[in-house]
């Protein structure tokens, strides 16, 4: 209860936040807002089942696409029926993509199902760059009409909140569920998982492809908030590094840790360091080693360390009882 | 002929690519550990050879025997007090992620202290080329390939042969029994990565005459290694030229065959599939299936 | 006996590039009863048990499972058909909590309607897990991991119990204890097949026990007459003085 007030109270906050920031805060926000979701939906299948992508930005890039050349070849005019049609194909058309390629990928372990997955990523995009019809060089253009006389920056600030929201309710929801536990029995030791009785494949299946629609959802939305894209803005290798950096800062498999440690970062590129642009990657490479060193489990796990009252060692084993 | 001459720039390319990846391999196949620092140890290489060239007329060629030496007490040091400080924490995973950040900031730190512009290593050599039967080969190439097959062989000779080979594959495969034999692990694990750091940045010095370089190049370079150890198999000399030469061979007929904008697309999916079919490479681990 | 057994192995043979790991074992499970399965390191215990829940495929022979050929089935399908497995080496999830690790066993294992509250409460408090209930597993002391590692097989509600060496490393009171708690599963009309080294603990709790020899079958029988088999003693003790064959039973 105290947690469902909190976050009503966090997100009515976030609801006004607009009317008292500068444009260039609610640019900054609203990125936030797109970064933390990212995160999270990378979360369900780095997180939740421990399977750690390198080339989530994949599903960014198709599902810009996607929903660009839907739209266009149905001939819809701008406006709310022609932006919802295009980020249900993006999530549709992402979610279709990893079922196909789910099957022979998620046979791989570790950091070869983590590189095979930046290899796809990186096959798209260059294919993306270079079939002619795709128009990934040139660039496509994605229009939108914003409702009355809102300026674009609020009306995505609003967009993206909803899109955070829907999944991090998402994220909630998997890992509250049966589904959730077989993906967290999959991530501990999957030979183990298979023991219980967990069908290992199909949650990996279902799991990837939740993640992937999610991100194709969310990289439709950013094809329409940037109105023209090319191959290069959306298919970007940082996008896959930072939901995982962001998930690590936070505390990876959680649902606090991914938006937490997106804020912290952004905070720290966009805001503190916003006039530095050349130490972001000092900045952000010497927060990766410190945070692997000193805390594994992310904030989230500093957190409760600090909250949750654990024994400090664990019980001495108990001694052979002679009175029995 | 143009088959010919594409198969020869494969080989040469090839060349290059195995020495520049046989580090990582060592790295990957003794430790374990997944080396994105890999890149930067190349790109350094580069760098020094650069400096060593501008400043005292060292000739690349050269260049790699100080090179090497500085880097092997690098990756030495790298490994005993940072790499190994993650795995003992918390895993090898955290280790991947420690050498991705040291990544991030040695690069722009190189940025910082090179400019981010790409640059070129031109002795006096570089614009000269072989002709042999019709066949072309720039001769900056050629020495490339020379100097990798010299410094491959010299790896697999340092493994197979020598007291300090053995110690290093005792290691790889038994650390307990190793340790347990009177070898001191941690220092041999050590040894390992200083001489995977050597070899790479011996590599990096002479890959600055072949292809130019910049700080952001190193992601290439790790990627590049990588393809190569899932093409030819992890850990030895011999599987690091088997995948470059076919990685190099890949390259160049599908530049000139499909177009030089398609190299990158097809290595990566030359890449996915090899993962998929055989995830070890054609010659497989040279340490064993133990990970 | 004339009953279907419940679980039944015949002719079961394993090799390994030619080399025989199991050597045509025949088995067969009745309900309501504890069996164990004893023999000398690399007799080939565990690799048994990692043919019956399909960890590796058969070379030949066929194992039944209420007369229904089960080799070939994943081994998830194994678990929700009701033969649940409990690790040597014991595989907590150790990242999430004792009550978790349960859970997901309690949410998979058999299908069909249950509480999975009550199934992932009852095991804890069976196997006298409660009250670590909510501490990370991975931090357990080797005891308590070893009955987590039966707990979290018995939420899957099975009606065969594979524990391979639930005793390996416990001192004799945990012994003890993990005995009484597999007679009390037994009591709840699961089967258990036990591999275990502690002659005492198998003679004092199983009903029949089979032994393994250089992974194959050299003996079956009720504990009494497997002590005194000849073939046996001599598989554990090389020449046997009678009076250490008397010590172990």
């Amino acid at each position: 209860m105290m947690r469902f007030l909190g976050l009503a109270g966090a997100v009515a906050a976030a609801a006004v936040l607009p009317e008292f920031l500068p444009p260039f805060y609610v640019r900054v926000v609203q990125f936030f807002f797109f970064s933390a979701a990212l995160a999270l939906a990378w979360n369900i299948m780095g997180g939740f089942a421990g399977y750690w992508s390198f080339g989530h930005t994949v599903f960014i890039g198709m599902g810009g696409f996607a929903a660009a050349h839907l739209v266009t070849a149905l001939g819809l005019s701008a406006g709310p029926v022609q932006m919802v049609t295009g980020i249900v194909f993006g999530a549709l058309f992402c979610g279709a993509f990893a079922a196909i390629i789910a099957y022979p990928i998620l046979r791989l372990r570790g950091i070869y199902f983590a590189i095979a997955m930046l290899g796809i990523s990186q096959v798209v995009a260059e294919l993306a760059n270079n079939v002619s019809w795709v128009k990934g060089d040139v660039g496509l253009f994605i229009e939108t009409k914003l409702p009355g006389d809102i300026a674009p920056e609020r009306f995505y600030y609003y967009v993206f909140g909803g899109l955070l929201l829907v999944t991090a309710l998402a994220s909630f929801l998997i890992l509250r569920s049966r589904f959730g536990y077989g993906l967290l029995a999959i991530r501990e030791d999957e030979d183990t998982a298979k023991m219980l009785g967990v069908p290992t494949e199909k949650l990996k299946i279902l799991g990837f492809v939740a993640s992937a629609a999610l991100v194709g959802m969310l990289g439709a939305t950013y094809a329409y908030s940037l109105g023209y894209f090319t191959t290069g803005s959306l298919f970007r290798v940082d996008f896959s590094l930072n939901m995982i950096i962001y998930c690590l800062i936070g505390g990876i498999g959680t649902i606090a840790g991914p938006i937490l440690g997106a804020a912290v970062m952004l905070f720290l590129t966009q805001v503190v360091l916003g006039g530095v642009l050349e130490l972001h990657l000092l900045v952000t490479g010497a927060v990766v080693v410190v945070i692997v060193l000193s805390m594994p489990d992310g904030i989230m796990g500093l957190l409760g360390s600090l909250t949750t009252r654990k024994p400090a060692t664990p019980p001495a084993p108990a001694s052979p009882e002679v009175a029995r | 002929m143009l088959v010919l001459q594409t198969a020869l720039n494969g080989l040469v390319l090839g060349g290059v690519y195995s020495l520049a990846a046989v580090g990582f391999s060592l790295i990957f196949g003794a430790l374990g550990i997944v080396n994105l620092t890999h890149g930067i140890f190349v790109i350094c290489g580069a760098y020094a050879s650069m400096m060593l060239f501008h400043g005292l007329s060292v000739d690349p060629f050269f260049a790699t025997i100080p090179v090497a030496f500085v880097f092997f007490f690098v990756g030495y040091v790298y490994q005993r007090y940072l790499i190994q400080l993650a795995v003992s924490r918390a895993s090898l995973v955290a280790s991947l992620l420690v050498t991705f950040g040291v990544a991030l900031i040695a690069r722009n730190l190189l940025q910082l202290g090179f400019s981010p512009d790409v640059r070129t290593i031109t002795p006096s050599y570089s614009f000269s080329s072989l002709v042999i039967g019709g066949l072309r080969v720039d001769m900056v190439r050629l020495i490339g390939v020379g100097v990798s097959l010299v410094l491959l062989s010299l790896m697999a000779l340092l493994l197979a042969k020598t007291a300090f080979g053995r110690r290093i594959r005792a290691t790889a495969q038994q650390p307990l029994a190793a340790n347990l034999s009177g070898v001191n692990v941690p220092h041999v694990f050590g040894q390992t990565f200083g001489l995977g750091a050597a070899f790479a940045a011996a590599a990096g010095a002479v890959l600055g005459i072949v292809q130019p370089f910049s700080p952001s190049a190193e992601e290439f370079w790790t990627l590049n290694a990588f393809i190569v150890v899932v093409l030819g198999g992890v850990g030895s000399p011999s599987g690091a030229l088997l995948g470059g030469i076919l990685l190099g061979l890949i390259s160049s007929f599908t530049a000139q065959y499909v177009g030089p904008s398609f190299t990158n697309a097809v290595m990566f999916l030359v890449l996915v599939v090899m993962l998929l079919v055989r995830p070890h490479g054609l010659l497989g681990s040279a340490f064993g299936e133990s990970r | 006996m004339t009953a279907t057994p419940i679980l039944s192995g015949r002719d079961v043979t394993k090799k390994f590039r030619g080399l025989t790991a199991i050597d045509s074992v025949d088995f067969e499970l009745q309900e309501g009863r504890i069996y164990g399965l004893i023999g000398p390191n690399g007799a080939g215990k565990s690799t048994l048990f990692n043919l019956v829940t399909a960890y590796y495929p058969l070379t030949t022979g066929e194992i039944r499972y209420r007369g229904e050929r089960i080799d070939g089935l994943p081994t998830y399908r194994l678990n929700q058909i009701g033969i649940a497995r409990a690790f040597q080496i014991s595989k907590p999830f150790p990242a999430i909590t004792v009550r978790e690790n349960v859970r997901v066993g309690a949410l998979y294992g058999v299908p069909g309607p249950r509480d999975v509250d009550a199934v992932t409460e009852d095991v804890l408090a069976l196997t006298g897990l409660g009250e670590m209930a909510d501490r990370k597993s991975g931090g357990l002391p080797v005891g308590n991991l070893r009955k987590l590692e039966i707990a979290r097989a018995l939420a899957t509600r099975p009606k065969v119990l594979l524990a391979d060496e639930p005793c390996a490393g416990l001192n004799p009171s945990e012994t003890s204890d993990m005995m009484e708690c597999l007679r009390n599963i037994s009591r709840r009309g699961v089967v258990v097949w036990l591999v275990e080294h502690d002659m005492r603990a198998v003679m004092g709790v199983c009903d029949w026990i089979y032994v393994l020899e250089a992974g194959a079958k050299i003996a079956e029988g009720n504990p009494q007459d497997v002590v005194r088999n000849p073939r046996v003693i001599e598989a554990y003790l090389g020449v046997a003085p009678p009076a250490a064959a008397e010590e172990t039973a």
